[in-house]
């Protein structure tokens, strides 16, 4: 593994058993991501990209082929350390922000906090987002986009090696979207953090550093953008 | 089967936890309805065909002594039903072991045998009216009696040796207990024992005359009215008291057991059906905001409403239904074991197990109001959602900081994870409070079951351990000079021996009357220890009365009032006495004064009707038992030891209850859980993939209910304490005051009890903890 590598997938597969026919959702994939890597895994539905990021989040585990975290293969690993992997070295950003509605901004993110080795400071990281006037109101008093913002706070400030964002701008608006890219090309920049985006956008596609193009469960390209747009340039 | 029917066997199938635990709490409380009712249907059948077949007495008169004359002057003046003079005392019975102490009531029977007619089991009536004696049949069966079997009697200092010609059950000891004090049947200790009228007179030295009056009222005459009038009437012969049938010592036992089945069977039910409709509600409302796309659809596809309401309130109703099926199957077999106990308990011939189909069709009827009812109230959000509507996500629910951060200092001290844990618990309001209702209620029903039976049991342990400390309670067949007291030291080693007066008075205020005992007492008796309502030590002095506290009651009068003293001695004027005390007293109704004051003011100087004594002599029964003027000897210790063993009877009761509330417990708190889950489903999920473990999850749920619990404990045990008293008050009267003491010990049973079942709620929980797929919960957008 080179030094810069900071995760590497080889050859996996994710079968699943539907009844009598067998649905193949991921097929052979294999990529590497870089410490710092801003990466975009684009798909329509069903071309295994959530298959993808469940098995990078060590939510799932593939039918075959091996995942590494920096030295570590998290494809081997018991429940307790999936546990302690996506507690300690991966961040979530999911589409539905699936934040707690009974806690304020500022504890949705100290529950992620809470159970962390090497967190980062919440009100740092609340401001970096632009949410430290919003900070003690409820997900019902915020806007959708602000909504996305505290879980996106809520994932960086676990100081994770990988943020993973499962169609981040999906349930937003055009404008609250491209705010919510920009954020993320934000914390990518200044917390030098690997972030992977997946989506089915194709216009997202341009402000990855990475782009790996999906279809029916095999990736079928991977390129890498050599100037890489910035996100209020983007248009869909 | 249609599809919605397929559908809903598939979400009884998914739910069967939840679906299942609330069966149990209908059919619970269905099978108690059924079974307390068959049960009291059967008692009180049985009970009011063998008053009529025996014609059971409605009034008694005990006088002195009563010529047959003088008898048919009263039936000539108020035409009774029936009327019958008979002869009863009570003797001692001579055994094998000399030292056995067996009491008998020697009743005698006229040829006639109109009023308490007896009920023969075997044999036949008396015959040989020298020699002839017919057994009441649970005396002769505890001691192993047979039918030609002789037995000895001992009256007025004379032995006499009588035949069992028969043994009969009689409707006057279908509970056989020797007097109220006694509350438990010593049924091999005490029995009854049927003579010839002319050998009761004859023996008892009242040739023509019979001490108890027995009537049988007709239908337009008032026992109450009646007994008020008859007084006059018998005042001449020496008049001791009148009981009515509803006071009538085996009478009253049966009306209490069957008015605490029919206040069991018409209230608990009433509440598990609640508790069970509420969890209805919540779980259905629950099924209906998850299946919020799947109603909209189905509304898409034409589905009405009303169908759609229909559809879940039949999960209601199957719940109901599965709860009326082993409810009144469970109720029958129950009424059948409880019929087949009061065939052992109570000697009532006719007595049978009976089924009432009226229990089971009536458990259909409530099951299906309120599970109906809870279905259609649980659905009735399906009335708000459109097709269009239902396939968008939901708004986050709108978040409020609770009432405890307000109150900083405690707030800010608090970790994270409890305050997440305390806002958690505080998220539902109304299923909060709900649980909170659940787990007080269980602790509070505990506690309340396990304080009042450890009140009835000091309150016997109190009544002869510190109460009445003496030995052995003598009772003379008549009284005597004072001086026969002090033989007993001569007859008998004894440790201390005292005289001691009992003799039964009307004691009234204004129209409150009681007839109750009067016990004379030494002033530095040794024997009794007074405490007043304060728990103050108190004696009897020179001058007044002391009252316990049910006659207090009864009479309407406090401390330093003064009371009207009638006595039934002929001759004998009224007297007023001050209420120098009134006195706690467990068991019966009784006033104390001094032996002397006694003496001089309601009998006559130096009588005295008995003696306590204290004795470690083993042989005191049998050097007393030939003494003539002796006519019984109660032991304490005999007390004591027939009711431990009926101690096992009583902690298959308490364990009963504390498993009925552990059962209601745990369904509420198992179904709020597991509600609580399922809505909290794409939250866990979701700390799931922030990296929190199962176990973390489980805990927090596990201290969000242990809040919950403490609260629940915390309001349980007062609110169980008042209803201890409250059913402490009502099973206190004339017999009986019950002071409900709950010890820490009631306290930490019921708190154990109480956590041990919320604690097997929790565990079962955690299965679904376990399965919870954060993958799928995260694809979904319904919360």
């Amino acid at each position: 593994m080179l030094k810069h590598d900071i995760l590497i997938a080889e050859k996996i597969s994710k079968h699943y058993q539907m009844g009598e026919v067998t649905v193949k959702a991921l097929e052979n994939a294999s990529f590497k991501f870089s410490k710092g890597d801003f990466v975009v895994i684009l798909g329509p539905s069903g071309s295994g990209k959530s298959t993808l990021l469940n098995i990078i989040g060590g939510m799932d585990l593939p039918t075959s082929g091996k995942v590494y975290l920096r030295d570590e293969e998290i494809t081997k690993f018991s429940e307790k350390k999936l546990t302690e992997y996506r507690r300690d070295k991966v961040g979530f950003v999911f589409q539905f922000y699936n934040i707690m509605a009974n806690l304020t901004a500022r504890e949705n993110v100290e529950l992620a906090v809470e159970i962390c080795k090497n967190s980062l400071d919440i009100d740092k990281v609340m401001d970096e987002v632009g949410l430290s006037e919003r900070k003690d109101h409820f997900p019902s008093q915020l806007s959708g986009g602000e909504q996305q913002r505290v879980a996106i706070a809520r994932a960086v400030a676990k100081n994770p090696e990988i943020l993973l964002c499962d169609e981040p701008t999906g349930a937003l608006d055009y404008s609250t979207g491209v705010s919510i890219l920009s954020l993320l090309k934000k914390v990518n920049k200044e917390f030098n953090m690997t972030v992977v985006v997946i989506t089915h956008n194709a216009a997202i596609a341009e402000i990855g550093d990475k782009v790996i193009k999906m279809r029916s469960g095999e990736i079928v390209d991977i390129w890498t953008n050599e100037s890489p747009v910035n996100p209020e340039r983007i248009e869909w | 089967m249609k599809k919605l029917d397929k559908r809903l066997w598939g979400l009884i199938k998914s739910t069967k936890g939840q679906f299942f635990a609330i069966s149990v709490v209908v059919a619970i409380g269905l099978m108690i309805f059924v079974s307390m009712g068959s049960a009291e249907s059967n008692l009180q059948s049985a009970l009011k065909d063998y008053y009529q077949l025996t014609n059971f007495s409605d009034l008694y008169v005990q006088v002195v002594k009563i010529p047959e004359k003088d008898i048919s002057k009263i039936q000539s003046k108020y035409h009774f039903s029936d009327i019958e003079g008979r002869i009863v005392s009570e003797v001692p019975m001579i055994t094998e072991d000399e030292n056995e102490r067996v009491t008998v009531r020697v009743t005698s029977v006229s040829d006639e045998d109109r009023v308490n007619r007896l009920y023969y089991i075997e044999g036949s009536p008396i015959q040989d009216k020298n020699h002839d004696v017919i057994l009441v049949q649970q005396f002769a069966e505890a001691r192993d009696i047979h039918i030609g079997d002789p037995i000895r009697l001992q009256i007025n200092g004379r032995q006499y040796k009588m035949i069992v010609k028969g043994i009969a059950a009689s409707a006057e000891y279908i509970y056989l207990i020797e007097s109220a004090q006694n509350m438990l049947p010593n049924e091999s200790k005490f029995g009854v024992a049927y003579v010839s009228k002319e050998f009761a007179q004859r023996s008892f030295g009242l040739s023509g005359s019979a001490n108890e009056v027995i009537i049988k009222l007709n239908s337009n005459q008032d026992p109450e009215n009646m007994k008020d009038v008859l007084k006059d009437d018998f005042e001449n012969f020496g008049l001791k008291r009148i009981i009515t049938q509803e006071n009538q010592l085996s009478n009253r036992m049966m009306s209490e057991e069957l008015a605490q089945l029919k206040n069991i069977s018409g209230s608990i039910p009433i509440l598990f059906l609640s508790i069970a409709g509420i969890v209805l509600v919540m779980m259905v409302s629950r099924m209906v905001k998850k299946d919020r796309i799947s109603i909209g659809v189905m509304k898409a596809l034409g589905y009405s409403a009303s169908q759609i309401i229909l559809h879940y309130t039949k999960y209601a109703l199957s719940a109901g239904a599965l709860g009326v099926f082993l409810g009144s199957l469970l109720g029958t077999v129950v009424a059948g074991a409880m019929t087949e106990m009061y065939i052992e308990f109570f000697n009532l011939p006719l007595l049978k197990i009976n089924f009432y189909p009226q229990y089971v069709f009536w458990s259909i009827a409530f099951a299906g109001v309120f599970c109906g009812v809870s279905g259609i109230w649980g659905a009735k959000e399906i009335l708000k959602i459109m097709p269009a509507e239902s396939m968008r996500p939901e708004a986050p629910k709108a978040g409020k900081r609770i009432f405890l951060e307000n109150f900083k200092f405690f707030w800010n001290h608090l970790s994270f994870s409890w305050k997440m844990v305390i806002k958690n618990a505080f998220r539902n309001k109304k299923r909060m409070v709900f649980v909170l209702f659940g787990v007080s209620l269980t602790c509070s029903m505990m506690v309340a079951t396990i304080s009042l039976v450890s009140s009835t049991l000091s309150l016997f342990d109190k009544h002869f351990t510190e109460f009445q400390k003496m030995d052995y309670n003598i009772n003379f067949s008549t009284p005597l000079n004072e001086d026969v007291v002090k033989e007993i030291p001569h007859l008998v080693e004894t440790q201390r021996v005292e005289p001691k007066i009992e003799f039964p008075f009307e004691v009234s205020n204004g129209l409150k009357k009681e007839i109750v005992n009067v016990i004379g007492i030494n002033r530095d008796t040794e024997f009794y220890s007074f405490k007043d309502m304060d728990e103050k030590i108190t004696r009897v002095s020179e001058e007044g009365i002391l009252i316990t506290e049910n006659l207090a009651k009864a009479l309407k009068v406090n401390k330093g009032a003064h009371i009207k003293i009638h006595s039934f001695i002929p001759g004998r004027e009224d007297i007023y006495l001050r209420v120098e005390n009134v006195i706690k007293q467990g068991l019966g109704m009784n006033a104390y004064m001094a032996l002397d004051s006694m003496g001089n003011e309601l009998m006559e100087s130096q009588l005295v009707t008995g003696a306590y004594v204290d004795s470690k002599d083993p042989d005191i029964v049998k050097k007393l038992i030939n003494a003539d003027h002796i006519a019984t000897i109660q032991s304490s210790q005999d007390m004591l030891n027939i009711f431990q063993e009926f101690m096992g009877l009583t902690i298959m009761s308490i364990g009963f209850i504390v498993v009925m509330a552990g059962i209601l417990g745990f369904s509420i708190v198992y179904n709020a859980t597991v509600i609580s889950i399922g809505e909290r489903e794409m939250e866990f999920s979701s700390m799931r993939v922030l990296g929190f473990s199962k176990n973390e999850i489980f805990s927090m749920i596990l201290r969000e209910s242990i809040v919950i619990t403490i609260f629940g404990i915390l309001i349980g045990i007062p609110v169980g304490r008042l209803m201890g008293s409250a059913m402490g008050n009502m099973y206190s009267n004339e017999i009986y005051t019950m002071e409900i003491i709950a010890d820490t010990r009631s306290y930490l049973l019921a708190c154990f009890f109480t956590i041990l079942f919320i604690t097997l709620s929790q565990l079962a929980t955690y299965r679904k903890i376990r399965k919870l797929n954060f993958l799928q919960a995260l694809k979904n957008r319904v919360s």
